[in-house]
């Protein structure tokens, strides 16, 4: 069994592409040199991001991205070394699709390329990256401007990491 | 908690109808949580059918039905047997209908988005557009439509506090979409679709489907009512993942996404209520004769 992509598309609100987001994801595997590890990408509208974050992070209010590692305690830019095909699995990422196109509405960007750079985000908190030090939040940035530049050079675009600074996604 | 609910109200209500016009099925409380198209959803109030599951065995039986079944008490002339348990079954039909009516939302049916036209036949319905040369008709069935299961559905600690109160019923027909290119009249691309059933009944965190989910694909002679067989039929459970997210978005520039599967499942949940107070009405002037 080869390692998948597991794609959710819980919402209504926001028209997705499919295709489009599963071929961003795996490009981003590719970069990163993720390919043989399972990651779960699900798509989901204000109220029930807002319920992921108030349950998970006591914060009442709709995100953007919530990611949820299956290796905790990973070193950041470290690869998990699993012991057998159930760990061969990153986690999944939460994407608030609906805040996201409200972002992206309000400063004119496209919503497909703005969910690759929160993807690519969410996968760096998935292998250990952390935001809650100047820190960690430099050597992070780092890391999703290594990516988003190979991913540019990849595909002809232009896209640059979140630039948010010290506030914890996890 | 709901099983046994139903089987201590069930009981009631056998012992309660011959004198009473208020043996109610079941609480109508409305409870909206988790379900995804409470706009046209409504309680559980079928604890007629219900109770014969449970508790029929247990070799009760009330006199309503062991006592005089030869001596009908009405006669209507028509020839037919009547006894006092056909009238107690007819007051408890109109009861059982008023209710339905109380509950029932609309009398005109949920409108669909995106300009479908609607068709139904009894349980079957049709919707169908066209878009730029190409007909898009998804057919579904109302019949066998409410996942048995919804009574596990166990939700948050909130719902389980809730108690007494009934989860609505919500239809979740499977349906088939058919895709008709002009140019390539007589072939149908034909999309056999569905309603996972843990769509409503996890909570976060756990893996969750999407609202609906592409079964099987084949092409199918236009229009037939029949599946052909001969036809070579994709299958998507071992399906290459990027195939099927393309043929998801094929769905959805035809008007087929979540949007339209929640509207489906409303509709569907409204025209699902619809038959059953007509199956009620009709069983209601069977049993009366009328």
């Amino acid at each position: 069994k080869t390692a998948a992509v597991v794609l959710r598309n819980l919402q209504k609100v926001v028209p997705l592409r499919r295709a489009r987001l599963r071929r961003d994801v795996d490009t981003l595997r590719h970069i990163l040199g993720v390919q043989k590890f399972d990651l779960g990408i699900i798509c989901v509208d204000n109220r029930r991001i807002q319920q992921i974050n108030k349950t998970y992070r006591k914060v009442n209010t709709p995100t953007d991205v919530l990611s949820f590692p299956f290796h905790e305690e990973l070193r950041p830019g470290k690869l998990p070394c699993p012991l057998h095909r159930d760990e061969l699995n990153l986690g999944d990422i939460f994407l608030g699709v609906e805040y996201l196109m409200k972002q992206c509405q309000d400063n004119s960007m496209d919503l497909h390329s703005t969910l690759t750079v929160v993807t690519a985000h969410g996968i760096c908190h998935l292998l250990g990256y952390r935001h809650e030090t100047e820190e960690e939040w430099d050597e992070m940035f780092q890391r999703e401007s290594y990516i988003l530049g190979e991913y540019n050079r990849l595909t002809g675009q232009n896209l640059e990491p979140l630039t948010k600074k010290c506030s914890q996604d996890s | 908690m709901l099983k046994s609910l139903c089987r201590a109200v069930g009981t009631a209500v056998r012992i309660s109808t011959i004198t009473t016009s208020t043996s109610r099925a079941l609480p109508l409380s409305t409870t909206t949580l988790c379900t995804p198209s409470s706009a046209t959803s409504r309680p559980f109030t079928r604890s007629l059918w219900m109770m014969n599951n449970k508790g029929a065995s247990s070799g009760y039986r009330p006199k309503l039905f062991s006592s005089r079944v030869l001596s009908p008490s009405v006669s209507c002339g028509c020839g037919a047997l009547h006894t006092e348990g056909d009238k107690a079954f007819g007051d408890f039909l109109s009861d059982e209908i008023k209710e339905e009516r109380k509950i029932q939302k609309s009398k005109t049916l949920p409108k669909m988005s995106g300009g479908w036209e609607l068709e139904s036949n009894g349980a079957e319905v049709k919707l169908s557009r066209s878009v730029s040369g190409e007909k898009i008709i998804v057919t579904f069935n109302v019949n066998n439509s409410i996942p048995p299961n919804f009574e596990e559905e166990a939700e948050t600690g909130q719902q389980q506090q809730k108690g007494e109160e009934e989860q609505d019923i919500v239809s979740t027909p499977n349906f088939v979409v058919e895709v008709t290119k002009q140019e390539a009249a007589k072939t149908s691309l034909v999309f056999d679709c569905h309603f996972p059933e843990d769509e409503i009944a996890h909570g976060e965190g756990e893996e969750e489907s999407d609202i609906f989910a592409i079964r099987e694909v084949s092409f199918q002679p236009e229009g037939d009512a029949d599946w052909k067989e001969t036809s070579y039929t994709l299958s998507t459970d071992s399906l290459d993942w990027a195939l099927y997210d393309h043929l998801m978005d094929f769905l959805a520039d035809r008007g087929v996404d979540n949007t339209f599967a929640d509207e489906l499942m409303e509709l569907s949940t409204a025209m699902e209520h619809q038959e059953y107070i007509k199956f009620l009405e009709d069983l209601g002037s069977f049993v009366k004769c009328k």
